[in-house]
C-alpha cells in the first residue's frame, strides 16, 4: 500500500488536484471510513472499487459535501478545505453525478442547467442568456438535444448529459459519478466513456465508482480498492486483471466462499410453477423446486425475477398459469395465506419491504404471525425469547432487541428479516422459502453466514427459491439455475456445471458486458 | 450524553412542558388562587372531555399513517340523528328512556356508518385519507344542516338526556371543599378517561395496536409481513368515527339540542393539535395516546390562563398557533 501521492513505478511527480489524508468517519455500528488518505490526480479517470460498504460512497459523499468527516483532510489544489455542503463544494469545483439523478423532471434542461445560478436581467430570469449558455453547456458533452426539453421527457442517458453539463457548467473540475453506466444501454455506455476520456483530456479529474470489474479496467487510469473502510491498494489496470481486483476486495480466495453443495435430493417437486403469467413482466415461467433443493433464478433487472415470486405468494394477481403445492393447485390472496400454506417470502429492498425500520427488532421478528403470540394481547415475553431464540442460532449482533432494527447493520437487519419467516412457517407441513437478493447491501461476513443458513435451510428439508444478481452466489449454492430472460425461462443450468458465461448468456441472449464479478452490486 | 439528553426530551419533552404550566398556573401566576380551585381544574376537564374524546381516535388514525379531518361534522351527525331519532319515537308515545337510548344507538351507528364510510374510500377507494375525510368534513356537515333545516335541533324530553349530559359521580365530598359544594365528576370527563386508557392499551399492548404501528410506519413493508394493511385502516377509521360519534353525543346530550352549524365546528384541527403536540408522528408509525391526552391539557390549560388573564380572545389563537408550532419543533429537533 502507498499512499497514492507518487505514482507507482514511476515515481515522477503528478499535479495532485485533490487529496484526502486520514478520513475517518463513523456511523452508529460501524466505521465506514478507518483512515483512508488517497490523491487524484488532475486529469485522470480513478475508479473506486469495493464491496457494498467498504466505504466507497461515504468517500465520495465526504468529497461531494455531503457529509463531513469525523477527522482527516481534504486538499483541493494544495489547499485544505472543509466542505460544508454540496453547494460549497460545487464553488470548489467538486460535482457529483449520482446514481439517482438529481434533476428536476418538471423543467427543462436549460433551467435545470442554470438552477440556483439563473442569469437575471433586472431581477428576472433571462431566458434568452439561459438558453445560450445552455446550448453551449449541452454541446459541450455532446448532446444534440434542445436544452429546451423538459428532462421528463428525456432519456437516461440524456438526463444523465444534462446533469454532467450542468456540473461542467458550475466549473466543475473534479467530477464523482456513481455506478454511471447502470441505467445505460451498451451504445450509450460507449458514448458516456468517450465523453469521459474527453473531459479528463481536457483536465477534469473524474472519480468513477462501479462495481462492474471490466468496465473499470477499461476506463480507468488507476484503481483505488477499498475494504472495510480501509484502502487496500491503488493499483494500474496494466497489471491486474478482474480476479486480482476481486481477491483484493473481498481479501481472501473466492473458493472458500460456499459451503459444499449437498446431493441434489431426489423428491418430486414440492413447488410447481406452471406457465406463469403476471401482467407484462412475467410471460411464460415455470420451474419446480423440491424439498431439501436450492433453485436459483438468474436474470437481468427487468427479467421478472421478482414478480414470479410476488406473483407465487398473491403479491401480484397473476393472469394465468398454474401454481402447484405438494400437487395441488392453490391461489393465495396473499402472503398470510401464503404463509400458512407453507410458502415465505422474503423481499428483496430490506429497507423498504423487508423489515420496519422503526419497529424494535423483537416485534419484525414476530409480525408476519403475532396472532401465535396472543390473539388481541401478545405476550411480549414469549415474544422475546423467540426473538433470543433467533439471534443465538443465526449469530445476529444485536445489543438491545428492544431497540429499533435501524440500529443494526444491514446484514444483521437481513437475518431478522429471514429469522420472522422461518419463524412463522407452520412446522407441520413442507415449507417452501422464497429469497429475493438476500445478501444485497450487506457485509461479507453476514454473506458467508448466509449462505450457509441457506444450505443449512435445504438440508433441514427446505425447498429453497433463491434470486439474486450476483452470479457465483447462484452457482456456489444451487442445484439448478433457472435463468430468466424478458419474463421467459431462457434455459436452465445445472449448478454444478454452471460458469458465469453460461448463465449470462442465457439471461442477456448474447454474450455481454456483465459478464464477471457481480460482487458488492448496489441497488 | 447530550444526545441521550436531548432524546430523552424528545421523548418526554411534553410532561415537561405540562408539568411547568401546571405549577406555574397553579402556584406562581398571578391567577393561581383561581386556577387550582377544583372547580376550575374540573371545568377545564368537562370542556376538552369531547375533544379529548376525538383525539384520542385522531392519534390512532394518524398512527396508521392518515388523518380524519371530518370528525367535527360526524359528530355535528351524529348528534342530530341521534336526537331526530328520539323526538320520532317520542311523537310515537315511546318512553323517554326508550327514546333516548334508540337515540344514542342511531347516533352511534352513524358514526360508526360514517368511519366506514371514510375508510372504504381510502382502502378500497385508494383515496388519500385528506381528501377522503376532506370530502366526509364538508358532506356530514351539510347532511347536519339539512336535517336541521340549518338549525338547532332540540330534545322533545331533557330530563334524562340533561342527566346524562350533566350528571356524573361524586369525586369530593362537600365537606373537603371549599364551597360546600360536592365535586361531580361528569359522565363526559369518566368517558374521557376511560377512552384514553382503552386508546393507550390498545395501542401499546394489541396485536391490533401493533399492527397500526407497522402500517403507518412502513405499508409496503406492512404489506409483505402478511399483515392485512386495509382491514387495519380501515378499523382505525371506525374507530375514530366511533369516538366522534362518543363526543358528539355527550355534546349533545350536554345541552339538550344540536346546533347543526355549530356542534363539533373546528374539531379536527383542535383534536390535530393535540395529537401533535403529544408527540405522535403526522407521518405514521409513531405515537401515543399518554402524549396526545397531554397534549389537549397543555392546550386546555393555555386557554384556561387566557380567559383569565386580561389578554384580547381575539389573540387566543396566535398563542395556540405559536404552541402547536413550537411543540413540533422542539420534538423534532434531534432529526433535523
Amino acid at each position: 500500500m502507498h499512499d497514492g501521492t507518487t505514482s507507482p513505478g514511476t515515481g515522477a511527480t503528478f499535479s495532485v488536484a485533490l487529496e484526502v489524508r486520514d478520513l475517518v468517519k463513523s456511523f452508529p455500528g460501524t466505521r465506514a471510513l478507518d483512515g483512508v488518505s488517497l490523491a487524484f490526480r488532475r486529469g485522470e479517470i480513478h475508479g473506486i472499487i469495493g464491496e457494498n460498504g467498504a466505504g466507497k460512497s461515504t468517500l465520495m459523499k465526504i468529497l461531494a459535501g455531503v457529509q463531513p468527516p469525523d477527522s482527516g483532510e481534504v486538499f483541493i489544489d494544495g489547499v485544505c478545505v472543509h466542505l460544508r455542503s454540496v453547494r460549497d463544494a460545487l464553488d470548489r469545483g467538486v460535482a457529483m453525478i449520482h446514481q439517482e439523478l438529481n434533476l428536476v423532471g418538471d423543467l427543462s434542461a436549460a433551467e435545470n442547467i442554470a438552477l440556483g445560478r439563473e442569469p437575471n436581467r433586472f431581477g428576472f430570469v433571462a431566458r434568452r442568456t439561459m438558453l445560450r449558455d445552455a446550448r453551449a453547456a449541452l454541446s459541450e458533452v455532446g448532446a444534440t438535444f434542445s436544452p429546451s426539453l423538459r428532462v421528463n421527457d428525456l432519456s437516461i442517458a440524456a438526463q444523465q448529459l444534462v446533469e454532467i453539463a450542468k456540473a461542467l457548467a458550475c466549473d466543475a473540475r473534479f467530477l464523482i459519478m456513481d455506478e454511471p453506466t447502470a441505467v445505460l444501454s451498451e451504445r450509450e455506455t460507449t458514448a458516456l466513456f468517450a465523453l469521459i476520456k474527453r473531459l479528463a483530456a481536457r483536465g477534469v479529474t473524474i472519480a468513477y465508482i462501479s462495481h462492474l470489474l471490466p468496465e473499470v479496467l477499461a476506463l480507468s487510469n488507476r484503481i483505488s480498492v477499498l475494504r472495510d473502510g480501509k484502502l487496500v491498494s491503488t493499483v494500474i489496470p496494466s497489471d491486474v486483471d478482474e480476479s486480482r481486483l476481486a481477491g483484493l476486495m473481498v481479501g481472501r480466495a473466492l473458493a472458500d466462499i460456499f459451503p459444499p453443495r449437498a446431493a441434489p435430493p431426489r423428491a418430486s417437486p414440492l413447488l410447481e410453477i406452471r406457465n406463469l403469467r403476471v401482467g407484462a413482466a412475467v410471460r411464460d415461467v415455470s420451474f419446480t423446486v423440491a424439498s431439501g433443493e436450492i433453485v436459483g433464478l438468474a436474470g437481468l433487472v427487468g427479467s421478472g425475477r421478482t414478480e414470479t415470486a410476488e406473483a407465487i405468494v398473491g403479491l401480484r394477481p397473476r393472469d394465468s398459469g398454474t401454481i402447484l403445492l405438494s400437487g395441488k393447485a392453490v391461489r393465495f390472496r396473499g402472503p398470510r395465506a401464503a404463509l400458512e400454506a407453507g410458502i415465505a417470502y422474503v423481499s428483496e429492498d430490506r429497507k423498504a419491504r423487508g423489515v420496519h425500520l422503526a419497529m424494535s427488532c423483537v416485534e419484525n421478528v414476530t409480525i408476519p404471525h403475532l396472532k401465535a403470540f396472543g390473539r388481541v394481547f401478545p405476550d411480549r415475553r414469549r415474544e422475546r425469547a423467540t426473538a433470543d431464540t433467533w439471534i443465538a442460532r443465526l449469530a445476529i449482533r444485536c445489543p438491545n432487541p428492544r431497540a429499533p432494527i435501524r440500529t443494526l447493520s444491514g446484514g444483521n437487519q437481513q437475518k431478522f428479516a429471514v429469522a420472522k419467516w422461518l419463524d412463522a412457517l407452520p412446522k407441520d407441513r413442507p415449507r417452501v422459502i422464497l429469497l429475493d437478493e438476500p445478501t444485497r447491501g450487506i457485509d461479507l461476513g453476514a454473506k458467508l453466514q448466509m449462505y450457509r443458513l441457506i444450505a443449512d435451510l435445504a438440508a433441514q428439508g427446505l425447498a429453497c427459491v433463491l434470486i439474486s444478481s450476483e452470479l457465483p452466489e447462484l452457482i456456489g449454492l444451487c442445484h439448478r439455475i433457472v435463468v430468466l430472460r424478458a419474463g421467459e425461462v431462457a434455459g436452465t443450468v445445472d449448478g454444478d456445471s454452471a460458469t458465469e458465461e453460461s448463465v449470462m448468456r442465457l439471461a442477456a441472449g448474447v454474450g455481454t458486458r456483465r459478464v464477471g464479478n457481480e460482487f458488492g452490486r448496489t441497488g | 450524553m447530550l444526545a441521550r439528553i436531548a432524546g430523552l426530551f424528545e421523548r418526554y419533552g411534553v410532561i415537561v412542558a405540562f408539568l411547568v404550566l401546571l405549577v406555574w398556573n397553579a402556584v406562581f401566576a398571578e391567577s393561581a388562587a383561581d386556577f387550582r380551585r377544583p372547580e376550575n381544574l374540573r371545568n377545564i376537564l368537562n370542556q376538552n372531555a369531547a375533544t379529548g374524546i376525538v383525539a384520542v381516535g385522531m392519534t390512532l388514525v394518524i398512527v396508521a399513517g392518515g388523518i380524519d379531518l371530518a370528525v367535527g361534522s360526524v359528530m355535528a351527525l351524529c348528534g342530530a340523528v341521534a336526537l331526530v331519532v328520539a323526538n320520532a319515537l317520542a311523537l310515537r308515545g315511546f318512553g323517554e328512556t326508550s327514546c333516548v337510548i334508540a337515540g344514542l344507538f342511531a347516533g352511534l351507528a352513524t358514526g360508526i356508518a360514517c368511519g366506514t364510510v371514510n375508510g372504504l374510500l381510502v382502502t378500497l377507494g385508494r383515496l388519500p385519507a385528506f381528501i377522503a375525510t376532506l370530502g366526509g368534513l364538508v358532506g356530514y356537515r351539510s347532511i347536519t344542516l339539512a336535517l336541521a333545516d340549518a338549525g338547532e335541533i332540540r330534545a322533545a324530553k331533557t330530563d334524562l338526556l340533561g342527566a346524562i349530559g350533566r350528571g356524573g359521580i361524586p369525586v369530593i365530598p362537600s365537606t373537603w371543599m371549599e364551597s360546600g359544594r360536592t365535586l361531580t365528576f361528569t359522565w363526559n370527563i369518566i368517558l374521557f378517561f376511560v377512552v384514553a386508557i382503552v386508546g393507550q392499551v390498545l395501542l401499546s399492548r394489541t396485536r391490533y395496536g401493533r399492527h397500526l404501528v407497522a402500517v403507518g410506519g412502513n405499508e409496503t413493508a406492512a404489506r409483505y409481513s402478511a399483515v392485512a394493511v386495509d382491514r387495519v385502516r380501515l378499523i382505525a377509521f371506525v374507530l375514530v368515527g366511533l369516538c366522534s360519534a362518543i363526543a358528539g353525543l355527550m355534546q349533545t346530550a350536554r345541552m339538550a339540542s344540536v346546533s347543526s352549524s355549530q356542534l363539533g365546528l373546528q374539531m379536527e384541527l383542535d383534536a390535530i393539535a393535540a395529537v401533535v403536540i403529544g408527540g405522535t408522528s403526522m407521518a405514521g408509525g409513531k405515537g401515543r395516546i399518554w402524549g396526545t391526552v397531554l397534549g389537549l391539557l397543555i392546550l386546555a390549560i393555555i386557554n384556561n390562563m387566557l380567559v383569565m388573564s386580561a389578554v384580547s380572545s381575539h389573540w387566543h389563537g396566535a398563542v395556540k398557533g405559536m404552541i402547536i408550532v413550537l411543540a413540533v419543533l422542539i420534538q423534532r429537533s434531534r432529526r433535523a
